[in-house]
């Protein structure tokens, strides 16, 4: 293995990398809107580089625009995010295309050719003054998905007050004008003629010389772990839930509830409910449990002892139970904080929980205490289910599309775990946040400037870093 | 406090048991709490796996735990590690069957399959050699022709002389299995010596014996799995009315002509016996449920037994009343019991047969305990 570096210098054998000439176009890609795609899109952008900024839904953000606070230091998720999602916004080098996706990628690295598929807004962005007379005059509701679906939104709707682009969108499988051919009362009530229901969808094509992908992740749907009782007994609740339900912005204006009967009989969120007494959160559903995902999430075990400093801070009298396998505190100040979830009275039990049962209109949970060896069987108000993280469903087919590799969960997988933990098998595409694995917040930041780290390189130097596979390293 | 002893070669000891990776297991403690049997201070499996692991054979020797579990696979179902927790129990009823006997031979039946089919071909051998030996110096000529119209069994094998040699067996049997009965006791009860047990207790909870031999109410506890309970309860109840009517109707139930009352329980039994042991053969070909899933080869050989034990009653049966034909009946019935003779010897005080011991007795000692810890408390 020898080669020249960028500044013609020999390398040395044992380097991992070459770099090849090629005409870099200085343009990038970013596939993806949550944290990461927002990091490296900024990062680039402030080098002076056009940055193409590809998001799936109709805001950018992603699950941490969902967070009420940040493990370990307790920050507002949304204070840290959502500057840097204003800078999006308002930064001229990026090219932000909200409901869209990448449908195909052609050419070599330095030189890629993206077909984007842009779903219509059904709002004109550009005219749109965002008075909200279409929200709160359209008829049809949907459960919100920035909501986790604990509250409903209109078919008309902004995803939240913060989103990027801060502009009204049509949801056409909730509109009651696609689902019956009549209403169209948003386009009627619109001062500025802005609502369009008609428009189409377009699909535009792209050159770009790097691509950096930041796909993200799916949160398990604990429904599957059906021992739980998830959607079918009242307030056992996904994390995302319980993020929405703890948030001033959330359903019940951060009042930690029970779900409470609304006027037409329907168990909602809503202020009018009763504060638990007690809550259960579950460690470890759908990781580490190879009826589902072998992999740790990485990340439960801290929300989790984030929601119990939450309950215990907004609820001090109320029981928080904590029931894990192996408690995972590894990363700075985490094992401090969890020390201090512990000091704040928190029951911390080593047990897995086997399952929930509805006790009249309690939840029964049954459990080990594997340190003590007694069986628990316990009666509480609440349970959350503390959900793991899950490659999307296609993440398969981003794979095959950018033919880089993926493993076996459907991660996308990094050259070199090592040296290089962010950067895909195939030149030109770098890897940014939990597309390539489970990680928290830090670490997909970290990824995210890595990897725009490597795009500037290529952009400036002309050549494209071509990493060879680690041959040495055994596979996991 | 005495030592704790390790062996650190258990785990590879019940290998041969049929414990599968037993490393597998992360003791989240999923397998206790689905369980349905589990109580606060009777928690399993996790807890016999992690001794297991441990490699503490004394805590493994003295646990009554695995006797509790009916394996209704609910753990090994959800179990996050895909450990096999219920099969790792079933793994332990077997070395534990092994440890309560004192001769030896349930570790060599279970451990070598070679030794188990020597042992059912040995006792076989002498079952076929008795019939040999009572016709070699039995003036009582074999009636081989239909004189009087109906076969002459009882020329070929004289009821008095089975009966006898049947209670013969049954004193041999009850013998070993009472005497590891003892062993048991002597392991769960006597060696535990942090928990002291008032004697009253043996007393007042002797009823569990009878209670759990007869019902096995506990299995009912197992969720969702009342075919199973009813299933066993069945099977069990066809060789319960098998049992007596050999053992102690025999002259009643062994007649050369007609039929009488111990017929229909003798049918009543048959089908039991039949329908049991080819639904357990059928599930452990389609491996669909857990309990079927694992089949280890004393498994194997207990059904085969049972299942040719009833099949040979069945065709000397047919050969005697319906086909009338003298030399097939005894020859067959010679069969048969060269087959159930063997089954019984081995299998009921050294092998799977021996948990219709060890089970009721389990969770009367389980209950002692029970009281006992509530009286320390």
């Amino acid at each position: 293995m020898t080669g020249n570096n960028n500044r013609g210098v020999l390398f040395k054998e044992h380097s991992d990398y070459q770099f090849i000439d090629a005409k870099v176009n200085s343009n990038t890609l970013v596939i993806g809107g949550g944290i990461a795609g927002i990091q490296a899109s900024l990062e680039v952008a402030n080098a002076g580089y056009q940055v193409y900024l590809v998001e799936k839904s109709g805001t950018i953000g992603g699950h941490m625009a969902m967070f009420d606070k940040t493990f370990p230091t307790l920050d507002c998720a949304a204070c840290i995010l959502t500057p840097k999602m204003v800078e999006v916004g308002q930064n001229p080098n990026i090219k932000l295309m909200t409901l869209s996706e990448v449908k195909e990628v052609r050419g070599a690295p330095g030189n890629f050719k993206v077909k984007i598929e842009m779903k219509t807004r059904r709002v004109d962005i550009a005219t749109c003054i965002g008075c909200g007379i279409c929200t709160e005059k359209c008829p049809a509701r949907a459960p919100s998905e920035f909501d986790a679906g604990i509250s409903q939104r209109k078919a008309i709707y902004i995803p939240f007050p913060q989103a990027v682009p801060n502009k009204y969108l049509v949801d056409k499988d909730s509109c009651t004008y696609f689902k019956t051919g009549k209403c169209r009362v948003c386009e009627k009530v619109c001062p500025a003629g802005s609502v369009k229901l008609d428009d189409k969808d377009s699909e535009i094509e792209i050159e770009v010389g790097n691509i950096i992908v930041a796909t993200g992740f799916k949160p398990f749907d604990p429904a599957r772990a059906e021992q739980f009782g998830y959607g079918r007994y009242k307030n056992v609740l996904a994390p995302l839930q319980f993020e929405r339900l703890i948030n001033a912005s959330g359903p019940t204006a951060g009042q930690i509830k029970m779900q409470t009967q609304d006027k037409k009989g329907k168990w909602v969120y809503s202020t009018d409910g009763n504060e638990p007494e007690s809550v259960a959160i579950i460690h470890c559903v759908g990781s580490r449990d190879h009826n589902y995902n072998k992999h740790c999430s990485r990340v439960c075990c801290m929300y989790s002892l984030k929601f119990a400093h939450l309950i215990k801070e907004k609820l001090p009298n109320a029981e928080v139970f904590e029931y894990y396998i192996d408690m995972r505190a590894f990363g700075k100040g985490y094992e401090e904080f969890y020390q201090r979830i512990k000091e704040e009275g928190v029951h911390i039990i080593r047990g897995r929980t086997a399952k929930v049962e509805e006790a009249g209109n309690r939840l029964k949970i049954r459990s080990e205490d594997i340190l003590a060896g007694k069986l628990i069987e316990q009666n509480v108000d609440m349970v959350i289910l503390s959900a793991g993280l899950e490659p999307r469903e296609n993440a398969k087919n981003i794979a095959g599309m950018l033919d880089v590799s993926s493993d076996e969960t459907g991660w996308l997988t990094e050259v070199n775990d090592k040296s290089a933990p962010f950067v895909s098998n195939r030149p030109g595409i770098y890897l940014a946040g939990t597309c390539q694995g489970p990680k928290d917040i830090p670490d997909s930041v970290a990824q995210a400037s890595a990897a725009a780290a490597v795009v500037l390189q290529s952009i400036g130097s002309g050549k494209i870093k071509k990493y060879v596979a680690d041959t040495t390293a055994t596979s996991l | 406090m005495n030592d704790i002893r390790i062996e650190p070669k258990l785990k590879e000891k019940l290998e041969a048991f049929g414990l599968a990776d037993n490393n597998l297991c992360f003791n989240c403690g999923n397998c206790t709490a689905v369980c349905g049997l589990t109580e606060r201070d009777l928690t399993f499996p996790r807890k016999g796996i992690r001794h297991l692991q441990l490699g503490m054979s004394e805590k493994v020797n003295q646990s009554v735990e695995p006797w509790l579990c009916y394996y209704c696979g609910d753990c090994s179902k959800t179990c996050p590690r895909e450990a096999n927790p219920a099969e790792q129990m079933m793994s332990l009823r077997r070395y534990l069957t092994s440890v309560y006997d004192w001769t030896g031979l349930s570790f060599k039946f279970y451990t070598s399959k070679l030794w188990e089919l020597g042992a059912l071909l040995f006792v076989g051998a002498i079952v076929l050699g008795l019939f040999g030996l009572y016709h070699a110096t039995s003036a009582e000529p074999i009636i081989w022709d239909l004189r009087d119209g109906y076969v002459h069994l009882n020329s070929f094998a004289p009821v008095m002389y089975v009966h006898y040699a049947d209670w013969v067996m049954a004193g041999i049997l009850s013998f070993f299995l009472l005497s590891n009965l003892f062993n048991m006791y002597l392991t769960i009860m006597r060696s535990d010596k942090s928990l002291k047990i008032p004697l009253h207790l043996y007393f007042t909870k002797i009823f569990s014996i009878p209670l759990h031999f007869a019902t096995q109410m506990r299995f009912k506890k197992c969720d969702n799995k009342i075919g199973f309970w009813f299933m066993h309860l069945f099977l069990m109840s066809g060789y319960g009315f098998m049992f007596i009517l050999v053992l102690v109707l025999l002259p009643w139930f062994q007649i050369d002509q007609g039929i009488n009352w111990t017929t229909y329980p003798g049918y009543y039994a048959t089908f039991a016996l039949l329908y049991g042991s080819i639904y357990c053969i059928i599930g452990r070909l389609r491996k669909k449920d857990e309990v079927h899933r694992y089949t280890h080869p004393s498994d194997w050989i207990f059904l085969i037994m049972l299942f040719l034990t009833t099949l040979t009653g069945i065709m000397v049966h047919v050969f005697r009343y319906y086909l009338l034909m003298p030399a097939a009946t005894y020859y067959t019935y010679a069969i048969h019991l060269a087959i159930a003779v063997p089954m019984l010897v081995v299998e009921v005080p050294f092998s799977k047969w021996a948990h219709l011991a060890f089970r009721p007795f389990a969770m009367y000692f389980a209950d002692i305990k029970k009281a006992a810890l509530a009286i320390k408390k």
